[in-house]
């Protein structure tokens, strides 16, 4: 059997998906191929309707794909798994625990004293030191995702999965929590898949972006990218042009559906 | 936002109700006393133009007499304190089954679809009966002690929330489970982490239907062999054309069912704080 280290974080063979409707049979997405490397930042934009989501959600576990095989760090997926962290668009916090509650339910496994040590580090690494016993609805939108993705990570997961996180806040803190996830991800060094329909955002953290078609959606463009290493990587030149380029093509993708 | 705003947002949030709540809330009781003292002047006045016999309409002062009669001497071989913490109990132990099983039974019809198509029909042809329409066969099956009151309130207060509960587990949404089972919840442990919880506040909202429908029940429950008892106390003076028993009997289970509403309302704002801001 092959170690970890040499397998991708995650392979797609084949994988495609498509749903029942009234008028029939609709392909939401694929047949897809796709490796990723461990320590990647993967961002996934495309036109709306193109099946992203699904995507990450086939990756999740959450639902099976109608055909094709996914495997995480060589593991087939056959169901959710805390080795695969999710940051939803809704934060999805459940209402009825704190703060530290919802990051440390994941952590059920571990003795008190270290579960405890566990939470204070995670909320501490997320800039809600000091928020832990608020409840989630009393919180901010930036700061109830930043409580989803601490929640997330205490399990320690080796592939974070992203769902347009970002989506639902303002332009400002959007800014800011892209910044912090970048630095989160640059400290922690896990791979994460990360979806948006922000062309900036996706260029802004992505070592490597992918752009799919319309639906079904397909892979239609693929680009390593040194910018996330970068001080500031949206004052270079580089930035613009691949901002440029990637939105023409999500321009087209979406023309096309 | 950031970190350091939010916070401070929100206490500048919860002191400025306060401040301006004070004089609401004498203002509001000040409605409430008022409402009450212009119903019982109305009251009087109807009573003191007899149109009708005072045993159709009794003064506001005969009932009052009659509440000191029954709180000191009592009626029907008890004190109206006896009698009304006699309904209460049964009313308390009817709930706690009713309540118990309903969400059980909830949980279950909820969760599995089998279970769904059997019980489902069952309990809302339970919910659409009038529980005198099963006092008697109660009767006939548990006599007419405790058991047969007991177990018509529990079969009143546990449709309400076995429905709301079944329906609140099946509107759970998908991405709570989700969440819970990539953070390693198992599926077993979803119904006590996940399900219930989130449920929660469908199932407090069915527990005061439920007690509600308990109450109204109670007085049916006690029509037979119901002494002691508020239900058993307002019958034996019917029989007896006591009409300021009678009144006083249901002015008694009216505030004492505000009371108990005022009480669940309370520990719903304890349980399910996040009501409403999700």
């Amino acid at each position: 059997m092959p170690s970890p280290e040499t397998e991708p974080a995650l392979a797609l063979a084949g994988v495609s998906h498509s749903y029942r409707s009234r008028g029939g049979t609709v392909a939401a997405l694929g047949p897809l191929d796709l490796e990723i490397a461990a320590g990647e930042f993967v961002t996934v934009v495309g036109p709306s309707g193109c099946g992203k989501s699904t995507l990450l959600r086939l990756v999740a576990g959450f639902a099976a794909p109608s055909s094709g095989s996914i495997t995480a760090s060589g593991t087939p997926v056959t169901g959710p798994d805390p080795a695969r962290g999710y940051v939803f668009q809704q934060h999805r916090l459940f209402p009825w625990l704190t703060v530290a509650g919802n990051v440390g339910f994941g952590l059920r496994g571990l003795p008190k004293a270290e579960r405890k040590a566990r939470v204070t580090e995670l909320l501490e690494l997320t800039g809600l030191g000091d928020v832990g016993r608020a409840r989630p609805y009393e919180l901010s939108g930036g700061m109830q995702q930043r409580a989803a993705i601490a929640r997330a990570l205490a399990p320690g997961p080796a592939l974070l999965l992203m769902d347009e996180p970002f989506a639902a806040l303002d332009a400002f803190t959007r800014e800011r929590m892209q910044e912090e996830v970048r630095e989160l991800w640059r400290r922690a060094g896990t791979t994460v898949v990360f979806i948006t329909h922000s062309v900036d955002e996706a260029v802004y953290l992505g070592t490597r972006v992918l752009a799919l078609s319309g639906r079904p959606g397909r892979v239609v463009f693929d680009r390593a990218s040194g910018l996330p290493y970068e001080e500031q990587p949206r004052g270079g030149q580089s930035f613009a042009a691949l901002r440029e380029e990637l939105t023409e093509v999500v321009r087209l993708a979406a023309s096309a559906a | 936002m950031s970190t350091i705003t939010a916070p401070s947002e929100n206490t500048t949030g919860e002191q400025a109700p306060a401040r301006s709540g004070a004089p609401s809330l004498w203002r509001s009781l000040a409605l409430r006393a008022g409402a009450v003292v212009a119903l019982v002047a109305i009251w009087q006045a109807v009573a003191m133009a007899r149109v009708w016999p005072p045993v159709f309409v009794p003064e506001p002062a005969a009932v009052w007499e009659q509440f000191l009669r029954t709180t000191g001497e009592g009626v029907s071989g008890y004190t109206l304190q006896e009698h009304l913490l006699v309904s209460l109990r049964r009313i308390l132990l009817g709930c706690l089954y009713g309540v118990t099983g309903g969400v059980v039974l909830g949980l279950l019809i909820g969760m599995v679809p089998t279970l769904r198509a059997l019980l489902g029909p069952l309990v809302t042809f339970v919910r659409t009966l009038p529980p005198l329409a099963y006092l008697s066969l109660l009767v006939i099956w548990f006599g007419i002690d405790e058991e047969p009151k007991i177990w018509l309130l529990l079969l009143a207060a546990l449709p309400p929330v076995a429905v709301a509960t079944a329906d609140a587990v099946r509107g759970v949404h998908e991405d709570y489970l989700n969440a819970a089972r990539s953070l390693g919840a198992r599926g077993h442990e979803l119904p006590l982490r996940v399900v219930l919880p989130s449920a929660l506040p469908e199932i407090v909202t069915g527990v005061r239907v439920a007690v509600g429908v308990a109450y109204t029940t109670v007085v049916a429950a006690e029509t037979v062999n119901g002494v002691p008892g508020i239900g058993g106390m307002v019958r034996d003076a019917q029989r007896y054309n006591q009409t300021d028993v009678v009144v006083l009997g249901i002015l008694v289970i009216g505030l004492s069912g505000l009371l108990i509403d005022f009480l669940l309302q309370t520990l719903d704002r304890r349980l399910v704080p996040w009501r409403g801001r999700t």
